[in-house]
């Protein structure tokens, strides 16, 4: 059985659990291709015009699923923290995709909500299974292992200062090698060096979706700067800045927009860049707490980039560039 | 303490009568206007809803007439509404407002012992029935005002007795004269001269719940609608929000609850604000209604799954949509309504038409 996995919104944060699942259970992974102009334009071409952009890309890439694969995989994170719900897109989405595509394979879905408690999200992972196999211990094994490469997925990235992209790598790479940690041993994680070092704050989708963000992160690093992310952080670390600054966490994925950013100005960094997207209704709001938090405390500089589909990329370098001579600047006078 | 709060349709009526009856100081914020606009406007991040800058600019004029505690009733879920008094918070401290900000999220009831002074429970469950009379009555009035809207001869009739009903139930000091200023302003609807001659359309006012309360948000949608000589129905109504009621509730007889069931086919889960109401009172409502208005602020996200959804429904009825934000004009919506209107005739007719 094929499964689809669309590269968009939630694949950056937990692809590899995904795909240790489905494939213990023996199903086979089909995953997009990286977004590209045409992916775009076949999302938004389905939805109202002002759905935000990850949206449309996400739609782009179950269009470019259809075909390849038996079924389509569409989780709805509802919630992972009591009272702490997602944002509306996300608690839609399956229904959503099912609305406007309606030649979709069919779509698995799995709702996980926290306010409901854990048996809950048992009782949902089980049934997710059982399109699989009738046998309970096998989805069990394949669910267990699936959190543990979840974890060690999550672990390279706060231990090892590891992208995502990066991280997804390594995991597959322990996979085929059979446990030898080869693999991309560069200046990650050596907070020695003395290059300037650039907080992203922002969520997955957009930080690691190169075509959106046109190769942000690449374009920092050949400029020699050190890259740093939100999945670098614990997420305790995320969780007590967040609450820092604005309370408890409001939105599921809110804290890597706010405990990101609140860590980042206090420490670690010598500049800020939020990335987000035109009509992101939650980080309209975040992304103005940390504006003012940044140029209350004057510590850190900061930036924020708003994409969408009209972006053009020479716009991006030149505030980018503007920015970094900025900070460049600042660290040589002893700043 | 002065206490304040923000406007949300005709809530004010309701808690200006709470505070009357338990007797403290309150604040009743202008009625929003323009000014409160460009204020909430000037001081809002740019991408945000526009219920964020009318709320701040009620806060803002609260303030100024000497407020210093504000009342807000975020809580939680997936919209950015209940995310609201945290950023208006730092706003207002950064414009070097000195104020106590009490939020919902440390126990409804508690606030409400804390902003009226430590007022028994007795008390306060009783001026709240008062302030629910005003707004039950109100909402009688209202209803009674759709309908006479749309056949009345002299267009604007309605809506004069409208404003001396909300005037005199106001003003009202107790039960029996909130009866007696609804029973008269509804003769007083009855006997406006119509047009009998007419058989009014029936469109529907569905959307986001605040844009759909606020006359001022929705530029009037429901009186242009009446000058087009449509009869309008609207399921939300600020009553109908703060409406507890356990037995309506659990029987499941109110409006939201039917919506509710009746969009499962094509959205079966709570996306925050109201998008699954929006989905359902489509789905509801296909067969009586002759179209569906559909307002939303503009960027708001459970209306714009809404709006992506509604589409795919089995049950077709005619659909709107309007988006209000600080730049909305006036003229471009009055527009759009005329040509509804005429669509949705010049569709009716050519099915008779067809049926000869």
């Amino acid at each position: 059985m094929n499964i689809g996995i669309p590269r968009a919104l939630l694949y950056y944060q937990y692809f590899p659990m995904w795909k240790t699942f489905f494939e213990g259970l023996g199903g086979e992974i089909v995953i997009s291709p990286p977004t590209t102009k045409d992916i775009i334009a076949s999302g938004a071409s389905r939805v109202v015009a002002d759905t935000c952009l990850p949206v449309k890309v996400f739609l782009g890439h179950v269009l470019s699923l259809i075909g390849k694969c038996d079924y389509i995989f569409i989780p709805t994170i509802r919630s992972l923290k009591s009272k702490i719900y997602n944002c509306s897109k996300f608690l839609g989405l399956p229904e959503m995709t099912r609305a406007v595509i309606t030649d979709c394979p069919p779509i698995l879905d799995v709702t996980i909500d926290m306010n409901k408690g854990m048996r809950n999200i048992y009782r949902a992972i089980d049934k997710l299974g059982r399109c699989f196999t009738r046998n309970t211990s096998d989805i069990k094994r394949a669910s267990l292992d699936a959190w543990q490469v979840h974890l060690d997925y999550r672990r390279l990235m706060y231990q090892q200062s590891f992208i995502p992209p990066r991280a997804m790598e390594t995991i597959a790479g322990l996979d085929d090698a059979g446990g030898s940690s080869s693999g991309t041993e560069t200046s990650y994680g050596s907070p020695a060096s003395t290059e300037p070092a650039i907080a992203l704050i922002g969520h997955p989708y957009l930080l690691y979706d190169e075509y959106l963000n046109h190769r942000l992160i690449h374009r920092l690093e050949k400029a020699g700067n050190r890259v740093l992310t939100p999945e670098m952080l614990t997420s305790e670390e995320l969780e007590s800045a967040s609450v820092k600054l604005a309370g408890t966490t409001y939105w599921t994925y809110g804290e890597e927009v706010v405990g990101a950013g609140e860590h980042y100005l206090r420490e670690g960094a010598d500049g800020i860049i939020g990335v987000l997207t035109f009509g992101c209704g939650p980080d309209s709001l975040m992304m103005e707490m940390v504006r003012r938090r940044a140029s209350k405390l004057k510590t850190t500089p900061f930036m924020s980039i708003v994409l969408e589909e009209h972006t053009a990329e020479t716009g991006i370098i030149t505030r980018l560039e503007a920015f970094l001579d900025m900070i460049n600047r600042r660290k040589r006078d002893g700043r | 303490m002065r206490v304040s709060f923000q406007h949300i349709g005709n809530m004010w009526v309701g808690l200006k009568a709470v505070a009357d009856r338990i007797g403290f100081d309150m604040v009743v914020p202008p009625i929003t206007s323009q000014r409160t606009l460009a204020l909430g406007a000037r001081y809002s991040p740019e991408m945000v809803c526009l219920p964020f800058k009318l709320t701040l600019g009620n806060m803002i004029e609260s303030l100024e007439l000497g407020a210093d505690t504000l009342i807000t009733i975020g809580q939680y879920g997936p919209c950015r509404f209940g995310y609201y008094h945290r950023v208006q918070e730092v706003i207002l401290r950064d414009l070097g407002y000195e104020f106590e900000l009490l939020k919902q999220s440390s126990g409804m009831l508690r606030m409400i012992r804390y902003f009226t002074g430590g007022a028994s429970l007795r008390e306060i469950f009783l001026a709240f029935r008062f302030g629910l009379a005003k707004l039950k009555a109100l909402d009688d009035v209202e209803r009674l005002v759709h309908k006479v809207r749309a056949v009345e001869q002299v267009k604007g009739s309605a809506s004069q007795v409208f404003r001396d009903a909300t005037r005199a139930i106001d003003e009202a000091k107790n039960y029996r004269a909130i009866k007696q200023a609804k029973l008269l302003h509804l003769q007083k609807l009855r006997d406006i001269p119509t047009i009998s001659s007419v058989n009014p359309l029936k469109i529907g006012v569905v959307g986001e719940f605040f844009v759909v309360v606020d006359p001022f948000a929705n530029m009037d949608v429901e009186i242009e609608l009446g000058k087009l000589g449509v009869q309008v129905e609207r399921p939300q109504s600020v009553l109908e929000w703060l409406d507890f009621n356990p037995f309506t509730l659990l029987l499941g007889l109110r409006e939201k609850e039917r919506s509710f069931k009746a969009a499962k086919p094509y959205l079966s889960r709570y996306i925050g604000g109201d998008g699954l109401q929006t989905v359902g009172e489509k789905v509801l409502h296909a067969k009586d209604w002759d179209g569906l208005v559909h307002i939303e602020p503009f960027g708001c996200l459970p209306e714009i799954m809404a709006r992506n959804i509604m589409p795919s429904t089995v049950e077709q009825l005619p659909v709107l949509n309007l988006m209000f934000d600080e730049h909305t004009g006036r003229a471009g919506v009055i527009n759009r309504l005329e040509a509804f209107v005429d669509m949705i005739k010049r569709k009716q007719k050519s099915h008779l038409d067809m049926r000869v």
